[in-house]
């Protein structure tokens, strides 16, 4: 009944959209259909999502798939035009995934329920949309269109300082990615023919100069939304203000947006710059894993610290991107759906403290253990894998990242070794604040102070099947990494060839010019061969 | 026979599926399952039981002559690079399951004596299982980064299992100071794993010391890189076999339950860093800077564990320390190259030890009616005292684990000590010069432990020794809190009163006056563990080593009747007396302090007080780190959060013109209108987009 030439990708994005527009026509006294609406139209999503993947997705072709192309807008040369590969069916997956949980996880939402869950699914097939177009001018729209929903669920349900949080959000992201319009422009009026056409921007032969140029833009664009430091100020003020799910967004998808983006457009479309930017991209990450670890460890608000946990993680991304090697750049991937899932979890688990202590100021907690048994038993898990514990699948990325890293021959030994040490560093920091966080809200003796005003009452059902949900995926792709780099290996694969082709040339290039990265010596180190 | 290789991962397997089915069962139906108690404890013995009667099996058929079997399943993969993992079979693996299920299926009988009256009875039970099976999982790792991957998980279950009471502040800190000191040595190890991948191609244990021979003799790779990959690697050993200068977390580990002292702080995990030596002996062979840096590393824990173990007043920590110096012991045979002496006395101590620990439990469970569920009193020795009476079985097992330790023949500790003291004496005089005093010094220690719980007069109804206790934890709580935080006296009487209440709130019984022997489930393990800790050594006494037969190098072939030839009576009889005779010494030292208080202990310590001061503080390792690391991390964090509110967020806030703008569109925004602003940048958004197309 169902053919391949169904159009799955804009169905998926067009439906939860479309599905959105019905809510103020719902009777709804209570605000409690609402909610069942929106979980039935997200669980609808998620599956056609599945059922486009296994029907029409190949794992071992690297190319676009579930390609579908619409002209909109002629006169501007604008597409409708949607497709997937490895890089971004994970992602796609995810989004459904996550966006169907964060519904569940907002059943408490009483405040405007119409509007929340109208938001909700626009946003839902907003996600989508920005990691299935294939348009250089319907991303940046896309890309704008759905930090409309965010601004407004932190605004409107958001905490105390939420305008201030929402604001510096919108300037933040809507300011810096006027860079990836003025950048796209720019690469699709480059040349003889004009097209807006991802595939057909990739294949251009720029110029390096211009593609440094591009780079730059591109960078900043997606080094606020990853984030990557300086750049990430607007997020734990977004991230302290939200509430659990909008964070479970934000945490789980949009930063994921900016590591997409990044391997998408900077390393994909401009390959000979990136090789230029690599070693700066590999000290920016490790500058995330350290200076975040720090700034965790010391936060005393339980939201920002989580918040500041994730700008850590997502140094290895970029590490893993910059690394020159299939297996640094799918554990960078990996590491996006890991976090993606890790993230989601912990910030739900915020949330659901949030919700029985009332406060999110560690000193006033602790000694909850002892009335939230359950909810410590699944903050210790999950505490735990974002940690990195070996068998769940944030260990598997870094390890990946540590490794490809490790064998890559783009930079000179001594490079190297300063960075995996350092990397390490973060291996020794990241318990620190994550388990001095779980000693300070849960472990000690009973907190009488807090149980006096507080009623305490464990997990309830639907809060457990939301982390189990999430941990099931943690885990199984901790012990079966393949599961999932499978999705994509043929597309990291190819991609790091056509990186690596860029190379030699521009180390060349880079010597005569001496640029400013002297860690990327042009040389490659042969790693020893033994038969 | 070839079956039960095809089934061997049920041994980790098995405990893992009990650990799951226990814990999802809590978290689902928390109430019913905690309720569960003796179901839960027989199928989780069960498992385990079922695990010991397989590897009894794979030791016996390896013991036959049976080929070392290998099963790999292809896990992940990127481009040209596949990564597996499975799990070998071969003597090494096949003994250390042996001793790891024995040591566990015991442990597990145990706990239910001993946790019989906590509330948490099946939490422990799955979180002991699920450690079984991560360290089962450890032992039959045929690559490095399989081994990194169930080195974290043990650590992880040491971590749970720690913070078992984790209304208790003391084990709150104790868990997470063990899993990032254990992070520190796994940071070194991840290092060292990567160097040598990177040099060498290779996570295989055997691959990677052929290749980096061939490396560094071609000299594509100096001798000083590869050294440093080998110190980093054992950096991971460092930390979980408690060497200096990374043991701190050992003593506090004790926080945790008894029976998980004796099985992963003395039997079982601990001994994983020997283990791992062991596994990467082929590596470290050929690097003589390594292998000494591993032996000398050995010497000094050795030497200072048991110097600290002399004035350790509560008697776990002293166990603790004990444990802390015997593994030294093993690393320093290790590093002299006697890899079999490492392992030897690996097992021997595995045995012995956790018995010890297990009588430790068993005196504290009895204590417990006496002196109440304070771990300050029911541990302390000097509230203890002639308990020979009240609890024979403990008492005679404490006994022989006690003679073990000293390093008395015929028990298990002899030979496999003496088997490191020889191998020491061969390699380095100095190196001898310490091993031997320490061993003394052992046997004081133990026997200073031993007199003072089961000998003289009990002291358990004795207020005096009680309040002194008191003032003690009073006045190491005041040094926590800096001077002048609070009257003591105001704190006694809080403590006190605090104290009386908890215990009738909590338990609500009267004490009784006199302690009592713990319960068969209790004692049973105590009584099977005395026949190994007695016999085990004799199968690898030097005229007829059937240890050396089953482990040694990979690579090396050994002769049994060969080394028996060589085996000189002579020699033998002058190196074992020399140990003997220095043990006997500390006995007899233990006898006139603590048995005929002939010597009195207290006017030794006044004569010497510095000396007395370095021990009692633990040589002052927690202090130092505490104020550098603990203090210092926590600082900079502080200040790089200041750096990143005030200079970070101002600067870029600063910098870009939109940014310039926040203050004022910020107010507009706070006047509540935002949706209509989001429209007009939306908007703003839509028309320079519209715009840009255009032209």
């Amino acid at each position: 009944m169902l053919t391949a030439d169904f159009p799955w990708l804009t169905t998926s994005i067009l439906f939860p959209i479309a599905a959105s527009l019905l809510i103020p026509f719902l009777p709804d006294k209570d605000g409690k259909t609402v909610r069942w609406y929106a979980l039935v139209i997200g669980l609808i999503d998620f599956a056609i999502l599945v059922y486009a993947f296994y029907t029409g997705y190949d794992t071992s072709n690297p190319n676009l798939q579930l390609v579908e192309s619409y002209n909109w807008i002629p006169q501007l040369d604008l597409k409708w035009s949607v497709g997937t590969d490895g890089l971004s069916m994970p992602l796609i997956l995810l989004t459904g995934f996550i966006t169907t949980l964060a519904i569940l996880a907002a059943w408490p939402v009483t405040l405007k329920p119409r509007l929340f869950y109208f938001l909700m699914l626009a946003m839902y097939g907003g996600q989508i949309a920005v990691f299935a177009v294939q348009d250089m001018l319907l991303f940046f729209l896309v890309w704008e269109l759905e930090l409309i929903p965010v601004y407004l669920l932190l605004a409107i349900w958001g905490g105390k300082k939420r305008m201030y949080a929402a604001t510096k959000f919108i300037l933040y992201t809507a300011g810096s990615s006027l860079f990836i319009l003025v950048a796209g422009l720019a690469m699709a009026f480059y040349g003889d023919t004009v097209s807006f056409d991802m595939q057909t921007l990739a294949l251009k032969d720029y110029t390096i100069n211009f593609q440094l140029w591009m780079y730059a833009a591109f960078l900043v664009a997606y080094a606020v939304k990853l984030p990557i430091i300086p750049l990430h100020t607007w997020l734990p003020d977004a991230h302290g203000e939200a509430t659990a799910p909008v964070h479970m967004l934000l945490a789980g998808i949009l930063l994921k947006m900016g590591g997409y983006a990044l391997v998408r457009m900077n390393a994909g479309m401009l390959p000979d710059a990136h090789a230029i930017f690599a070693p700066a991209l590999v000290i920016l990450g490790i500058v995330n894993i350290i200076y975040a670890a720090l700034t965790s460890f010391a936060q005393r608000n339980l939201k920002r610290k989580i918040a500041y946990s994730s700008i850590s993680h997502m140094g290895f991304v970029t590490i893993g991107i910059a690394s020159f090697t299939d297996l640094g750049l799918s554990g960078a991937l990996l590491q996006m759906v890991s976090h993606g899932l890790i993230g989601a979890s912990l910030f739900f688990l915020v949330g659901a403290t949030y919700d029985r202590t009332h406060t999110l100021m560690l000193d006033e907690m602790g000694g909850v253990g002892q009335k939230m048994k359950k909810i410590f038993a699944m903050w210790t898990a999950c505490s735990l894998a974002s940690l990195a514990l070996p068998g769940m699948s944030g260990f598997v990325a870094e390890l990946m990242v540590f490794v490809g890293f490790a064998q890559s021959d783009a930079y000179n030994p001594t490079f190297k070794v300063i960075v995996i040490l350092l990397a390490a560093v973060g291996v020794i920091l990241t318990p620190i604040y994550l388990l001095s966080n779980l000693r300070e809200i849960f472990y000690g003796p009973e907190n009488k102070e807090l149980t006096s005003h507080e009623v305490l009452v464990d997990a309830e059902p639907r809060e457990i099947f939301i982390i189990g949900s999430l941990l099931i995926p943690i885990i199984g792709i901790g012990l079966y990494p393949k599961i999932l780099t499978q999705i994509y290996d043929a597309k990291s694969v190819e991609l790091t060839e056509r990186l690596r082709e860029s190379l030699p040339a521009v180390s060349q290039q880079a010597a005569s010019q001496s640029v400013a990265f002297g860690a990327f010596n042009g040389e490659l180190l042969k790693a020893p061969a033994i038969e | 026979m070839e079956a039960i290789y095809e089934y061997a991962w049920l041994i980790p397997v098995l405990p893992l599926a009990g650990a799951m089915i226990l814990g999802l069962g809590l978290i689902s139906f928390g109430k019913a399952t905690s309720q569960l108690r003796s179901p839960s404890s027989i199928f989780i013995v069960s498992l385990c039981g079922a695990a010991m009667v397989l590897s009894f099996a794979l030791f016996w058929s390896q013991y036959q002559g049976h080929e070392p079997y290998t099963r790999m399943v292809e896990w992940a993969s990127a481009g040209d690079f596949h990564l597996s993992m499975g799990y070998t079979i071969d003597h090494l693996t096949a003994l250390m399951l042996v001793i790891v299920t024995t040591v566990a299926f015991l442990v597990m009988i145990y706990t239910d004596g001993y946790m019989a009256h906590d509330p948490g009875y099946v939490r422990f039970y799955a979180y002991l299982s699920l450690f079984s099976s991560s360290m089962l999982g450890l032992v039959v790792s045929p690559n490095l980064v399989q081994v990194y991957i169930f080195w974290e998980l043990v650590g992880m279950c040491s971590y749970l299992l720690i913070g078992f009471w984790y209304d208790r502040k003391a084990a709150a800190d104790a868990c997470q100071k063990a899993f990032v000191t254990n992070r520190v040595g796994d940071f070194g190890l991840l290092l060292g794993m990567l160097g040598l991948y990177w040099a060498t191609r290779s996570f295989e244990f055997d691959v990677i010391g052929d290749r980096l021979q061939q490396l560094i003799e071609s000299g594509a790779l100096s001798g000083a890189m590869a050294a440093l990959f080998a110190v980093l690697v054992f950096l991971g050993p460092v930390a979980k076999s408690a060497q200096v200068p990374l043991h701190v977390w050992l003593p506090d580990a004790m926080e945790g339950p008894t029976p998980i002292s004796a099985l992963i702080h003395a039997a079982t995990m601990v001994a994983a860093g020997v283990f791992l030596i062991a596994r990467m002996f082929p590596v470290f062979e050929d690097i003589p800077t390594a292998m000494s840096i591993i032996a000398w590393t050995g010497t000094v824990t050795a030497f200072i564990g048991a110097t600290i173990a002399i004035t350790q007043n509560d008697i776990k920590k002293g166990l603790a320390y004990s444990t802390m110096s015997q593994l030294g012991y093993m690393v320093m045979g290790m590093g002299v190259g006697g890899y079999t002496a490492g392992m030897f006395h690996l097992m021997t101590h595995a045995y012995f030890k956790a018995m010890l620990f297990l009588c430790s439990g068993s005196v504290i469970h009895g204590m417990e009616g006496v002196v109440g569920h304070d771990p300050a009193y029911a541990q302390d020795m000097r509230m203890m005292g002639g308990l020979r009476k009240f609890m024979p079985i403990t008492a005679i097992t404490f006994l022989i684990g006690t003679l073990a330790i000293s390093g008395i023949p015929p028990f298990a500790g002899f030979w496999s000590k003496d088997e490191i003291i020889g191998l020491v004496y061969e390699a380095n005089p100095m190196m001898w010069l310490v091993a031997w005093i320490t061993a003394g010094i052992t046997a004081f220690y133990m026997f200073r432990m031993y007199f003072s719980t089961f000998e003289g007069r009990f002291r358990g109804a004795d207020t005096s020794v009680r309040n002194q206790i008191k003032l003690e934890q009073l006045q190491e709580m005041g040094l926590s809190m800096g001077p002048g935080a609070m009257n003591p006296h105001e704190l006694t009487m809080e403590a006190e009163s605090d104290h009386a209440k908890g215990d009738h709130n909590t338990h609500g019984h009267h004490y009784s006056t006199s302690p009592h022997e713990s319960p068969i489930s209790m004692t049973l393990p105590l009584i099977l563990l005395a026949v190994p800790s007695i016999l085990v050594g004799l199968v690898g006494t030097p005229f007829a080593n059937y240890f050396e037969a089953f482990i040694h190098p990979p690579g090396e072939v050994f002769d049994m009747t060969e080394a028996a030839a060589h085996f000189d009576l002579s020699e033998f009889l002058l190196m074992a007396g020399s140990s003997v005779g220095i043990s006997l010494i500390g006995i007899t030292l233990a006898v006139m302090m603590y048995l005929r208080k002939t010597i009195d202990p207290a006017a030794i310590a006044a004569r010497i007080p510095a000396l007395y001061q370095l021990s009692k503080n633990k040589w002052y390792f927690d202090d130092i780190y505490y104020n550098v690391f603990v203090l210092g991390s926590r600082r900079l964090a502080r200040q790089v959060l200041e750096v990143d509110y005030k200079v970070v967020d101002g600067v870029v806030n600063l910098a870009g013109l939109v940014t310039l703008l926040t203050g004022e569109v910020l107010k507009y925004f706070e006047n509540g209108r935002a949706q209509f602003y989001a429209l007009i940048v939306f908007a703003a958004v839509l028309g320079l987009v519209i715009f840009s197309g255009i032209t």
